[in-house]
Parts: C-alpha cells; structure tokens; sequence
C-alpha cells in the first residue's frame, strides 16, 4: 500500500526536478540575457544619453490674442498644403476624405490638428483657378476643433497690393522661384514677416540682397525646410556633436527619380489641364524674367526653365543640404564642380536630368557630394561617412559600425548590419538586434516628437508663428537660407560655365575659375 | 461532470504521459522564462511593441501604448502573467486556468502582429511566417493538453483532485 502511496507520490511530483533545475540555472542564464536585451545603446555608443529625445511638444500658440491675419502669395499644390497646415482645406478634400458619411484617418487627422489661431486673410494667384480654389477653401467652414464660421479671403491681384495692404500681418510665398525673392523683399520692407517656400532664392545675388532686407527690416523669416523640425535630424546632429561618427571626411545626398513628374514635367498634372490663356496672368508670371511668349509649359513646368526654376539643385538637392547642414552645420562650401547633362527630358527647358556635384568645404575636410538620376528611382538616404561609423540618415537613422572603428572595437555588430537605429513613427531609438535590421526607409514626413506623430510642415509654420508673437525663434531663418542658396546656386553657375566655382566669402561672391 | 478530462488523463499509455508530459513542462519552461527575464530587466515594457502593432487590432494596441495607466497595467500582467503560467504549467499545479489564460495571452501577441501578407514586417519575428506563426502554434499546442490534460496525473493537481478521483 505504501509502495502504491510512494509511487502515486512521486508521478505526482514528476516535474520538479525538471523546475529544480530551471530554478538552478536560470539565474546565470538570465543576466546574460537580461544584460543582452537591455544593453544601453548610450554605452554602446559611447556617450550620455541624449536631449533631442526627450524634447517636447510647445504649448498651443496665441491663446487669448487676436488671430494673425495671412496672406498666401502663390496657391498652388503647395500653398494648399501649407493652408492646410494652418487649418484651411478645400471642401473638395473633406469630400474624398468622408467615405459612407465617415471621416477617414486622414480627415480626422486634420480635425484634430491644432489650431494655430490664424486667420486667411488674402490669397493672390497669376492663375484664375487656383484663387478660386482659395476663395473656397476660405469658404470651408470645418477646420481643426470644430466648425467655425467662415471669414471670405480678400483677393488681390498681385503681391505688391497685398504686401501693403493693413488687412494682412505675414504673408506666404510660395510662388516659382525667381519671384521668391522678388516677393520676399517687398513684404518684408512693407513689415510683413515672411514664411518662404524653398528653395531661398533663384541667384546668389538675390540671396545677398534678402538676407540683407530681412536683417534690416527684423521681420520673422521662416525657409520652408520643414525637415528642420524633423527629430531624427535633431538625433543625428547630437550623436555627430558626441563623436558617434568619428572624422566625417564625406556626405553623400542624392536625387532618384525615373518618371515625367517626378522630373517636373507638369503641365498635365493637378488641374493645369484648365489653364489657358484668359486665366493666366502671363506678365505677372514672368515678373522681371526675359520676355517669352505665352507658353502653357513653361508656366505649369516652370521648375525646368532656368529663366524661372533653380534646377534639380533648387528642387530637391536644397532639401538634402538643409538637413545635412543641420547635423553637420557645413555652411558654403569653398569650392564647387558639376557637370552632366540633358540627356532624358529634351522637350520642356534647360534643367540636367543627369548630374553630379562636388563640394569641397577644406576647413573642414571633408567633400559633400551630389548624385542626380532622374532615369533611375533607387532611393538613397543621407550618408554621413565619418572614421568611427557611418550614418544613413532621413527621417529615420541608421549606424554602421566602421570595419575598423577604434571606438567600437569591441562591438560584436558586422559592419554591414546597423549597430544603432532610429524609426521614425515610433521614435523607438535602439541597438540593432539580428532581428530589428528592418533595414529603415523614411523618406521625408511627418515627425516624432513628445510621444506624438506631428506634421512636420504644421511644427515648422507654428515656429514662425510663436515668433511673430514674441515666443521663440524660427529655426530656418535667413542666415541658413544663405547658406542653402549660395550653395545650390554655386552648383547651378558650375554646372553652366563647366568650370570650377569657388566662393569669396568676404566680398560674398561666386567667382567662375 | 469536469472529470471528463481526468478521465481521459487516466487511461493514458506510460509514453502518451511521458510525451504530454514533456510538452507541458517545455511550454511552463518558456512562459517562465519569458516572464522571469521582463522581471529581472526593470526597464522593461510592452510599449515599443504596442506601438509597432499592425493589423485590425493595432489601433488597440497602439492606444494602450498611449496611456501610461494602461502600460503600467499592461506590463505588470504580462511579466506575472508569464511567470505563473510558466509556474503552474511546469509543475502541474491548477493548470487548467493557466492554459485558458495563456492562449488569451498568447492571441494577444498573434494579434498584435498577425503574419497576414500586406502587413508590415514584424520587426521583433526572426523568421518568415504567413498566417501561422510561432505564437498560433503555441496556442494550438497549449489547446492540445487543455484537452490532454498530464497534470492529473504527473503534476501538483494530483493531489489537488485526489479526494474527487477517489470517489
């Protein structure tokens, strides 16, 4: 009996001994693990924890005071995006966006952004259609936090009457871009403050002559690099400042793209189709270029025209420069070479669709490059190379470990693998384990910031905003711009003359060796 | 009326036990552990996880990300979640609940990042999954010995249950 007893007993306790020995060997097992897993990417990195992180969101702008009145200078695609920023959106994106009488994510989105306490006050446009659009959406009474009653848009028919109209505060440029400057001054010597849609302007001679306007007349100037509220550039710059990178002696950017709109040919795209000559106000397009004949493409793919766009350079170089410039602070380089060709796209303009740039910036050792394909749309981050490791870099971040590196030596990561990442839509900043190298595209967006997915366009107006107001500085103010324009603008005199162009830095002038 | 399980859990050969048996304490094994390591890592928490959900669920989980209430929850029942299923299952002790309550968890995590073509790749997965992963075969697994159950026989419950057995 006893025996059935024992043996009853001992069935019963059959897994003990298997627990026994987890509760034996686990403890060891564990640290290991637990030290693996929680491994702190600041020791790996070699630095203190980082401030960019934990930045935070700043609180609503202008309770209480009277709304800013602006004026949009140039509706385009791209003022109606910047309005819609602000608050503004055309009934026709409330209607896309309400699918059997519910709002979409993206509508919500908007009805949930926040209120920037600004008013639309006036809307100027060479192009009959898109003021029409303005009125509209001026008309659209839904806007972030609630329906609102809506105020009519002044109209005016060119920015010179805006500009020193009482009705208007801060006015929007968004127009081609050899009338950025133009514009820019006017507004800014009629003590209107100035958000400016990149890139800054279409000649280094116009850059002088803003960056000196908008010193003397203290109006607040924003460039419409909104990447500069983009946190992972903000993460890049700190990690470069504490020696993540090591000696960076090259920065790569890149243009890759391999369709008809994405090489800017526009004129059928958006609405253009419904463009003529009775609703374009051709002269007023042409501003102080060289006379031309009417001509639908020039107007609709005017970034293509070196008489009114900055080549691939302005478009979309401008965009990497800044970003770089943010986490490296290159300034104007001392010497610039391009060379390429049009050799794709030979029905609209003047504009390269394949090229390369090389900036030499000595004292600082290093080159930045630049390639543009526009027959070939592989995408490529940043790259930062420095002697420690090697940074892509967009909205998301990732680092490679140099196959040499001193400072990571005892870094088990294989250099072809992220040692460190950064993902943008969660702001999750880790070490790479085997099972994380999602190998990370951000590509331009919104941005993290406060355990919040933020447009990045809304923080970057809301900057300029909150200075207006007395709160803060704008973070892409003209003296960046400057360094924006002199530099593509060296590329495009290089590309043209075929020559070398360097910089003379003390009488700001760009000689064509 | 419940004892039909136990039932059944009588009538098994020594190898059906054995291997039942086995796969019991494999699973207990790797709940505990799973539990054991988030304990000793005080920083630990869902939240990244939570975050990067995708799928039907994921707005769901995403909001939990969202509320700290819901994370300090949320991580406190994971981590001891863990451990006392890993705990009753391995050595047999009322592991009945503990099956319930471990598919629940488990269908949490196979939600949180169901392998459905489409979805954005599981950052956190290590293999190549589509529709059946890891955590569905866990859950399968687990269902298999609530229905088989061994710890009537090689565990605590033995005892536990003995007076009703005996009758």
């Amino acid at each position: 009996m006893s025996k059935v007893i024992r043996r009853d007993f001992l069935k019963g306790m059959a897994a003990v001994p298997f627990l026994g020995y987890f509760a034996f060997a686990f403890k060891g097992s564990i640290g290991e693990e637990a030290k693996g897993k929680s491994k702190d990417i600041y020791e790996t990195l070699k630095i203190n924890k980082l401030d960019a992180t934990g930045q935070k969101l700043l609180p609503p702008t202008g309770m209480g005071e009277k709304p800013l009145r602006i004026g949009v200078v140039g509706n385009g695609w791209r003022g109606e995006q910047l309005l819609r920023s602000l608050g503004f959106t055309h009934p026709d994106f409330v209607e896309k966006n309400t699918i059997d009488g519910k709002y979409t994510r993206k509508l919500e989105e908007f009805l949930n952004q926040e209120d920037l306490n600004v008013e639309f006050a006036a809307v100027c446009d060479t192009f009959d259609v898109r003021t029409q659009r303005a009125v509209e959406i001026a008309a659209n009474d839904l806007r972030p936090g609630g329906r609102k009653t809506p105020k009519p848009v002044k109209i005016f028919s060119s920015y010179r009457e805006m500009v020193k109209s009482n009705e208007v505060d801060a006015i929007i440029v968004a127009t081609p871009d050899h009338t950025h400057a133009l514009i820019a001054i006017e507004a800014a010597k009629a003590g209107k403050h100035v958000y400016l849609e990149k890139p800054m302007t279409h000649t280094i001679e116009e850059a002088v002559e803003l960056r000196n306007t908008i010193k003397s007349t203290g109006v607040v100037f924003q460039l419409g690099h909104e990447n500069r509220q983009q946190m992972s550039f903000k993460i890049a710059r700190e990690l470069y400042q504490k020696g993540v990178l090591g000696d960076v002696s090259m920065v790569q950017t890149f243009t890759n793209r391999n369709n008809t709109f994405g090489a800017w040919i526009r004129d059928e795209a958006f609405d253009h189709k419904l463009g003529n000559e009775s609703n374009i106000n051709w002269k007023e397009f042409l501003a102080h270029a060289p006379w031309h004949e009417f001509d639908l493409k020039r107007y609709f793919s005017w970034q293509r025209y070196s008489d009114y766009g900055t080549s691939v350079t302005g478009n979309d170089f401008s965009h990497s420069f800044d970003c770089v410039n943010q986490v490296l602070e290159l300034g104007i380089p001392e010497t610039v070479v391009a060379i390429g060709g049009q050799h794709y796209y030979k029905t609209h303009g003047d504009m390269p669709d394949v090229m390369n740039a090389i900036f030499h910036y000595p004292n600082r050792k290093l080159t930045l490059t630049y390639d543009c394909s526009l027959k070939n749309s592989i995408y490529r981050q940043a790259k930062i190379l420095g002697s420690e490791a090697t940074m892509d870099v967009d909205r998301a971040i990732m680092i490679y470990k140099d196959g040499l590196s001193e400072r990571y030596r005892d870094i088990k990561a294989n250099a072809s693998d992220p040692m460190y990442y950064y993902e943008p839509n969660t702001g999750v900043d880790a070490i790479s384990s085997a099972t994380s190298q999602a190998y990370l595209k951000g590509g331009y967006g919104p941005t993290y910031i406060d355990g919040q997915v933020v447009d990045a366009t809304l923080l970057h107006l809301k900057e300029w905003v909150d200075a207006i107001r007395g709160k803060g500085e704008t973070s892409c103010n003209v003296d960046v711009g400057f360094e924006e324009a002199v530099t593509f603008n060296l590329a495009n005199l290089a590309y043209d003359s075929k020559r070398p162009v360097k910089w003379d830095a003390e009488n700001e002038k760009a000689i064509i060796l | 009326m419940k004892l039909e399980h136990e039932k059944i859990a009588n009538s098994y050969s020594t190898k059906q036990l054995v291997v039942l048996t086995s796969l019991r304490i494999l699973i207990g094994w790797h709940f505990l552990y799973e539990g054991l390591v988030k304990l000793c890592m005080p920083e630990w928490t869902a939240k990244e996880y939570l975050n990067g959900a995708v799928g039907l669920f994921a707005p769901l989980f995403k909001a939990m990300a969202g509320s700290e209430f819901a994370m300090t929850l949320v991580d406190t029942l994971n981590v001891w979640g863990l451990i006392l299923i890993g705990l009753s299952l391995f050595i047999g002790l009322l592991s009945k609940p503990a099956k319930i309550f471990g598919i629940v968890l488990l269908a949490m995590y196979y939600l949180a990042y169901p392998p459905f073509p489409g979805l954005a790749a599981n950052m956190h997965a290590e293999g190549s999954y589509w529709i059946v992963n890891k955590n569905l075969i866990e859950i399968a697994a687990l269902s298999v010995l609530y229905f088989f159950p061994s710890n009537y026989q090689t565990g605590i419950d033995r005892f536990l249950f003995a007076t009703k057995k005996q009758k």
